[in-house]
């Protein structure tokens, strides 16, 4: 839903470390998405390509890694994936808190985040020197 | 043509940032709660599609709740301030938010909200977001309860439709029960989908017109 400002700070950000570094150009970005999110992937890309343009980020590769959503139970322990309760009738599945091993009540512990985790820059040799 | 700039192989080189975007407003809304606590303030967030019945539910809660509490409310609009004076006539000191064309509040907008209040003044505020049922559930305000209201209107398979809002909720407010009927809309199937996605948040059928069932809101909320 929100894919474009989102993005546009994504990039601000990795213009922003680029620029730090001195890079000529960033050629990849590292993107790690989570799946609670509201960001549709297909937007973030779409969403990208439009703010590097004109940027040292231009052409540059972006990588984007899906993470899923995952629940903790504070009573039995279990960590993983959603119990998910699925009704074929409305071609729907889904996802509860309720633990799938005890039932009890679980804390949504990861899937909610959109973490720039690594960009690759390129740098003039010789302004290095 | 010129030659092709290549990048030779120490030219190029990795950064590990591990910077998470959506943090931000998380940090910022962690804030709210603190200076919210830290003021004996009570804050309630009020979610729901538009025309579910929030402001007609805040409207109730205040009428009901102002000899017990002082009450103040933030509403979140597009633009107006036509909900906002709704609930000032009831006695509550309100603080329009007027998003402009965002879906939704964040924590910044809510921070700046705070700072229009005397928070030693207030031990009870609802902050009502705009009529979404999407983008509020990935910004947290900084609010101790979370409500969700849907009204009949909306038809009978508001709750799986929207399975995350709901997972956040701690109540959800079934309004417009008096038109069940008419919309063929079966409210106990609505509250079993809540139980399905949120075993743990209450839910309470009210007609937000007449006030019937708002007293079940308040003991859900402990109020």
């Amino acid at each position: 839903m929100h894919e474009f400002s989102v993005t546009s700070q994504i990039v601000g950000t990795i213009i922003k470390e680029a620029e730090e570094h001195r890079a000529k150009r960033v050629v990849q970005v590292n993107l790690a998405i989570g799946k609670l999110t509201f960001l549709g992937l297909e937007q973030v890309r779409f969403a990208y390509k439009l703010l590097t343009k004109g940027t040292i980020a231009e052409k540059s590769k972006l990588i984007i890694k899906e993470k899923d959503g995952t629940v903790k139970c504070g009573k039995c322990g279990y960590e993983g994936d959603f119990k998910y309760e699925d009704n074929p009738i409305y071609h729907l599945s889904t996802p509860s808190l309720k633990c799938p091993k005890c039932d009890n009540i679980v804390d949504i512990v990861g899937g909610k985040e959109c973490t720039i985790e690594s960009i690759k820059l390129v740098t003039d040799k010789d302004e290095n020197k | 043509m010129k030659e092709a700039v290549k990048a030779e192989e120490d030219e190029v080189f990795d950064v590990e940032l591990d910077i998470d975007i959506l943090k931000a407003n998380r940090k910022l809304a962690e804030e709210n709660r603190k200076l919210l606590q830290k003021n004996g303030v009570k804050a309630i967030d009020i979610m729901g599609a538009i025309g579910a019945g929030k402001t007609s539910l805040i409207e109730k809660l205040v009428e009901a709740l102002k000899g017990k509490y002082r009450i103040a409310a933030f509403k979140g609009d597009l633009t107006t301030t036509i909900d906002a004076e709704q609930i000032a006539k009831h006695g509550a000191e309100v603080v329009p938010i007027n998003t402009g064309k965002e879906c939704h509040l964040d924590a910044n907008l809510v921070k700046k909200a705070l700072k229009r209040l005397d928070l030693t003044k207030i031990d009870l505020l609802f902050i009502e977001n705009v009529g979404n049922l999407i983008c509020p559930a990935e910004f947290p305000l900084g609010s101790q309860k979370r409500i969700v209201v849907i009204s009949v209107t909306e038809g009978p398979y508001m709750v799986i439709k929207h399975p995350f809002i709901f997972a956040d909720a701690d109540l959800v407010v079934i309004n417009k029960i008096d038109l069940a009927k008419a919309m063929q809309v079966d409210i106990k199937k609505l509250e079993k989908d809540v139980k399905i996605i949120n075993p743990n948040a209450k839910v309470a059928f009210t007609n937000c017109r007449t006030g019937e069932g708002v007293n079940t809101v308040i003991e859900a909320l402990r109020l």
